[in-house]
């Protein structure tokens, strides 16, 4: 079957966009988680 | 799947891994016992050298019915299995006087509230000078059955080399997986955060070490394709299942990662993600149970059971459903480029946090840049799933390019290296204005030619 560049091109943007979306997302959740508990009561070791 | 072995030849495949693969993970729990000076994580691995001590007798009783077995087999080396019954009975001799020894210690010590230092390092000598013994044994016992090895490569397959290294290396992850579980739930319910920290780490190492596995398994697919007596049905019922075991690994070391990295900024563990963790190992572990199953029947005759159908056609299965559409070009320029994106992750996440440790930027303390590594972690998960997809495309002529051994090899010994940046308690605690200790930079340094290795070696399979 032939692709044409129009749909290669939207299925590399609609790939690349759910993979790094999660991953951002992902990263975001664990610092905030991190920050969250900082916050709350001094629990974070952090030096 | 037969979860209990039929002959002697298939409890002696079973049974002596632990004795010799199992070592090397008792062996590492029990160094990090001795460096974070953890009693009941010293006494716990003594409990477990005595149990490979024990381990010895099925050994070497289903060792012994096998060679009876096997020396009908006219294609078995008679040398071959003399050599390895001589190495294999000195070997598991001085393995059951480490047991000894260690039940020794834990007697003595059973009301003292210390163990003696000189016996635990004569337990860790006594290891030490097993392990190497088994490995000679090892080397002798897999040239027993597989022929293949010592065949010269042709020009249109892949060296045996691969399949030499698969055989050893596929062991790691499922015995690792045993004795990390083993010492994960222990940590649980002794709240002991030394085990549990070690058997996460273990869980991480296992899962970096799946990925040298399965690129060693496709490449040995194309060394054995041909040979008499191999059927490459049976190899994709293997590959399907180890692409689930591949997945597993992945959601288990990710897990455990993110566990350990937590740690390091709260100072103690969810019980939600612990349990996570857990519910993934077990789940994994017994699929690569199931793999590892699949894999002894491609080159294990003698294991097979006259009950057991063996699959039959070559294009059945995922791996080939895969295959067929990651070729396509709509499917594969997308994960190519996720591919790029995931090194760009990597070596960016690589670089800033391995220049903070070498000095520059000293303005931040070590725990700032620490927060940024699940970027190079999540990067590496999407390039390890985007990276099978693209070998699956033409896996032939990946494997066959002399500079993608260099890029595993490096793959993994980046991955492990950066554990190191969550586990060190010195580095963790360089504040801001402070160096870095001389270690941790060597660590930085290698992390950092490690992942250029990766993409230099990348780079460069087109064209060499």
């Amino acid at each position: 079957m032939e692709y044409g560049n129009t749909a290669i091109i939207f299925m590399v943007i609609a790939v690349v966009a759910c993979v790094l979306g999660l991953t951002f997302f992902a990263v975001y959740c664990l610092n905030k988680i991190v920050d969250r508990n900082a916050r709350e009561g001094g629990s974070a070791r952090e030096p | 799947m037969h979860l209990i072995p039929q002959s002697a030849s298939h409890w002696h495949l079973l049974v002596s891994i632990f004795p010799s693969i199992g070592l090397i993970f008792v062996l590492g729990f029990y160094v990090t016992a001795l460096v974070t000076n953890d009693e009941p994580t010293k006494r716990s691995c003594l409990l477990l050298f005595v149990i490979l001590g024990l381990l010895t007798i099925p050994t070497y009783l289903s060792g012994d019915r096998s060679m009876a077995l096997l020396s009908r087999d006219p294609k078995i080396s008679q040398d071959l299995m003399s050599a390895h019954f001589g190495w294999g009975v000195t070997s598991l001799a001085l393995l059951a006087l480490t047991g000894a020894a260690a039940l020794i210690e834990l007697w003595r010590s059973r009301h003292a509230e210390r163990l003696s230092n000189d016996a635990l390092h004569l337990v860790l000598g006594l290891a030490i000078v097993s392990l190497i013994l088994m490995a000679i044994t090892g080397e002798i016992g897999w040239e027993i059955n597989h022929h293949e090895l010592r065949l010269d490569a042709a020009p249109e397959r892949t060296p045996q080399a691969w399949s030499h290294i698969h055989i050893i290396l596929n062991h790691f992850p499922t015995v690792g997986f045993v004795l990390a579980l083993v010492f994960y739930v222990a940590g649980l319910l002794m709240k002991n955060t030394v085990m549990t920290r070690a058997s996460l780490a273990v869980f991480v190492i296992c899962a970096i070490l799946g990925v040298p596995t399965y690129v060693t398994g496709a490449a040995s697919m194309w060394a054995l394709t041909g040979i008499p007596g191999i059927s490459r049905a049976v190899i994709n019922a293997h590959r399907d299942m180890a692409l689930l075991s591949l997945f597993g690994l992945a959601f288990t070391g990710v897990a455990a990662w993110i566990e350990l990295w937590r740690f390091r900024h709260l100072g103690r563990f969810s019980s939600r993600s612990l349990y996570l963790v857990l519910a993934f190992a077990i789940i994994t572990l017994g699929v690569m149970a199931e793999t590892g199953h699949r894999g002894g029947q491609i080159n294990h005759p003698e294991i097979r059971v006259a009950t057991e159908i063996l699959p039959t056609d070559p294009k059945a299965g995922w791996s080939p459903a895969i295959e067929s559409l990651i070729n396509h070009v709509i499917w594969f320029v997308p994960w190519q480029t996720v591919h790029f994106f995931g090194f760009s992750l990597i070596f960016g996440t690589a670089l800033a946090v391995s220049l903070r440790v070498l000095g520059f930027w000293k303005s931040m303390p070590f725990s700032a840049v620490h927060r940024i590594l699940p970027l190079g972690v999540f990067g590496v998960v999407m390039n390890v799933f985007s990276g099978m997809l693209i070998l699956f495309a033409d896996s032939a002529r990946y494997l066959n390019a002399p500079t993608f051994a260099p890029k595993t090899a490096f793959i993994t010994i980046g991955a492990i290296a950066v554990l190191y940046f969550s586990l060190s308690e010195r580095l963790w605690t360089v504040r801001a204005g402070e160096e870095a200790p001389m270690s941790a930079k060597w660590v930085a340094a290698l992390v950092l030619l490690s992942w250029a290795g990766v993409i230099m070696g990348g780079r460069l399979i087109p064209y060499v």
